[in-house]
């Protein structure tokens, strides 16, 4: 609360900070800041902080059907998470998670830049199509899983079909059922899903760099590439970043979209960290080793936030 | 603050809706049922109208959801009086004394007769002598066949495949991979039904659930791996849930296919060919008739508040009068003194009845879940040839019998 109280609050109301002062309200302690700081705080608390604390506190306990609705469960100190460590499953979906949202990320950022610079071009349309490539991210995952299962179905997927048409494959790909390409297929499918959002905060972040400097870039016979390199990307740097933040965020939390192509089979191939928590927890009824597990991406979206809050302040004061 | 405002006054309409009503007290069920002909809702119905007592308020959760919604419920202890559950997980439930023990009324009742009921569908709701559960219907796997696919090649339609060794043949036959056609279709997915598809090959080939080490066993995954290896069945059976494998038959991809009576619905809406079912084949050398069984068990979650009128319904809808009209949706009774007279699909009809003799309850284990798994690892071990057959039943042993050791079948 205090150091909340204390921070540099004028430049986040910059505007109502005018207002303050005209009706000669002190500007830093007055009663109504708190009563202002108390709901949001309250609400994180109540809605944020109260799951990841149970969260944690079922992690250090043995939590099963039959005393889940109680509190007061055995103590087993950091028990799980050793069980956790040494599951091999973890292991390897651990190492998928990082796969997955790394890839995810690079690719949702680069697509994204991309798909936004050339509807900035500004064509006839290219308000509309940009609209309709939105739409696609508002799909319930579920249904965007059903249809990615179905495009990558071996026999009469379309992705095989389209693949051979063209030449590309001799063979059919076995785009789900080969532990060896599973998780290449979920990220494809997620990048499909997800890009339009990063499409979107770029096109908008695009349309704030003024037009003067690419004019005045191209009577100094600047070239297209050197337009994107000294203009473009210093202007889209805060904003890049912020995406990446936000798409490892969303990305970390993938399941739905996972469950319905693939439930994280074959052998584990295209499981990430939720799902894994939530089989645990819903299939095996082992809610102590699924927070445990919980709590790893628990730690991993904590720190990404952090850095995000981090830039939106340095933004904010840039 | 405004939700639970609202839930407040939701809360306080109800109750004066009920000092309206008097005596009538509402029991809430949860169930899964999506298809409008399911005997569920004609029951309901008739039960609201039959007395003034007891009011059923239905909510429609999709099976998938429906154990993790029964476990939020548990765990804030606002539970529904009655909800529908697949049978393997009845016993996770009960042995971790989350269900309500009906064992008393049960004594008392004059509907619900243990007697009367087939064995696997009853043994799969008790647990340590005590009943837990009600079995609401049952059901089985046979064999569905393309008829006109079996003319197609020089196949009988009339001499489905009866062994093991006949079932490869035939789909060696059907199988055409310039028209995208495999011979056979099984589901192997990392989940429940992958495992409940597998256990009839593990029965047939003498194996079962606590000897996964012995070469039965192996003789049952090996059968099964090999018919995706030759590419008699498709890579995709590994990630295909049932009604999927049952889609690549609609669809004409897949000459023969597991496949419960649930699928008989749609499968005369949508199946353009003559298609056709038979028991499951056996293997040659054991002839053992086996098949599992599947099925949704009634049960009061602990903490249910209106368990007497949770049981009336469970008493009206065990009547031979309801249970009857269950097959029009395809759910076999769980009882053996219902016929169904002029039965939809009668061929399918007496199959399944057949095939419902041998099907073996899964458990009842309250660790299912973890034998389970162990055994959905095996299966895609073998079958994406990450691990051999044996080596990989011999690990699933290996997790299986220490849970088995502690509690046994």
């Amino acid at each position: 609360m205090k150091t909340l109280a204390n921070l540099p609050a004028p430049r986040i109301a910059g505007p109502a900070q005018a207002g303050f002062l005209k009706f000669g309200v002190p500007r830093m302690r007055s009663p109504l800041l708190y009563v202002f700081l108390i709901v949001p705080v309250g609400y994180l608390i109540a809605l944020v902080g109260f799951p990841v604390g149970y969260n944690l506190l079922m992690s250090v306990q043995e939590v099963n059907l039959g005393n889940i609705v109680t509190l007061a469960r055995p103590f087993v100190g950091l028990d799980n998470y050793r069980a956790v460590l040494a599951d091999p499953s973890f292991q390897k979906v651990f190492v998928n998670s990082l796969l997955f949202v790394g890839v995810n990320v690079i690719a949702q950022i680069g697509i994204g830049l991309a798909v936004a610079l050339f509807f900035a071009r500004g064509f006839p349309g290219a308000q509309l199509l940009r609209g309709l490539l939105l739409a696609a991210w508002m799909l319930p995952a579920l249904v965007v899983g059903a249809l990615w299962k179905w495009i990558f179905a071996t026999e009469y997927g379309l992705a095989n079909a389209a693949l051979s048409k063209l030449g590309l494959i001799g063979a059919p790909i076995h785009w789900l059922s080969d532990p060896a390409v599973a998780l290449t297929s979920v990220t494809i499918a997620n990048i499909w899903f997800g890009m339009p959002f990063s499409m979107i905060l770029i096109a908008a972040a695009l349309m704030s760099i003024p037009k003067e400097l690419y004019e005045a870039a191209s009577l100094d016979g600047a070239g297209s590439f050197a337009r994107f390199r000294y203009i473009t990307l210093p202007g889209l740097q805060a904003t890049l970043f912020a995406v990446a933040c936000l798409v490892t965020i969303y990305t970390m939390r993938a399941f739905d979209l996972i469950f319905a192509m693939t439930q994280g089979g074959p052998l584990d191939a295209s499981n990430v960290l939720p799902l894994l928590s939530y089989q645990f927890s819903f299939q095996q009824f082992k809610f102590d080793i699924g927070s445990a597990i919980g709590s790893f991406s628990f730690v991993i979206v904590f720190v990404v936030a952090l850095i995000y809050v981090r830039t939106l302040k340095k933004e904010a004061i840039a | 603050m405004w939700k639970r405002f609202s839930v407040a006054l939701a809360t306080a309409s109800i109750f004066a809706a009920g000092a309206a009503l008097a005596q009538t007290k509402t029991v809430t069920l949860w169930h899964v049922f999506n298809l409008e002909t399911d005997m569920i809702y004609g029951g309901i119905e008739a039960f609201n109208a039959s007395q003034k007592e007891y009011r059923i308020e239905p909510r429609l959760v999709p099976a998938t959801q429906i154990v993790t919604e029964l476990i939020k419920a548990t765990a804030t202890g606002s539970v529904p009086d009655l909800a529908t559950l697949d049978n393997p997980v009845v016993a996770s439930f009960s042995g971790q004394g989350t269900l309500t023990d009906l064992t008393d009324l049960v004594a008392k009742s004059q509907v619900v007769r243990p007697d009367i009921y087939f064995q696997g569908p009853w043994a799969s709701a008790q647990w340590k002598g005590r009943t837990f559960g009600v079995p609401r219907d049952a059901n089985t796997l046979a064999l569905y066949y393309n008829a006109d696919m079996f003319r197609a090649k020089g196949l009988d339609p009339d001499k489905p495949p009866k062994t093991w060794s006949e079932l490869r043949a035939a789909a060696e036959k059907l199988r055409d991979p310039a028209k995208n056609v495999y011979g056979f279709g099984f589901c192997a997915m990392q989940a429940e039904e992958g495992v409940f598809q597998f256990l009839p090959f593990l029965t047939q080939a003498g194996g079962s659930i606590d000897k996964l080490d012995q070469p039965e066993a192996t003789a049952a995954l090996e059968f099964l791996s090999a018919m995706v290896k030759d590419g008699l069945a498709s890579k995709d059976v590994i990630n295909q849930r049932q009604y999927e494998v049952i889609n690549t038959f609609m669809a004409g991809n897949t000459a023969m296919a597991l496949g419960g009576p649930w699928e008989l619905p749609r499968m005369e809406k949508e199946a353009k060919f003559d298609w056709r079912l038979t028991l499951l084949p056996v293997k040659d050398d054991k002839k053992v008739a086996a098949s599992a069984l599947g099925g949704y068990v009634f049960v009061a979650p602990k903490g249910a508040k209106q368990v007497e009128g949770a049981f009336r319904f469970i008493e009206f809808m065990s009547n031979p009068k309801i249970l009857n009209e269950g097959w029009k949706s395809g759910r076999l009774a769980p009882r053996t003194d219902v016929k169904v007279d002029n039965p939809l699909w009668p061929q399918a009809y007496g199959i399944y009845l057949e095939q419902m003799k041998s099907a073996k309850a899964r458990g009842p284990h309250p660790q299912w879940p973890d034998i389970s798994k162990a055994m959905q690892t095996a299966m895609q071990e073998a079958i994406t040839n990450a691990k051999p057959a044996q080596q990989a039943m011999q690990e699933a042993a290996r997790k299986i019998q220490p849970i088995l050791a502690k509690t046994p079948l």
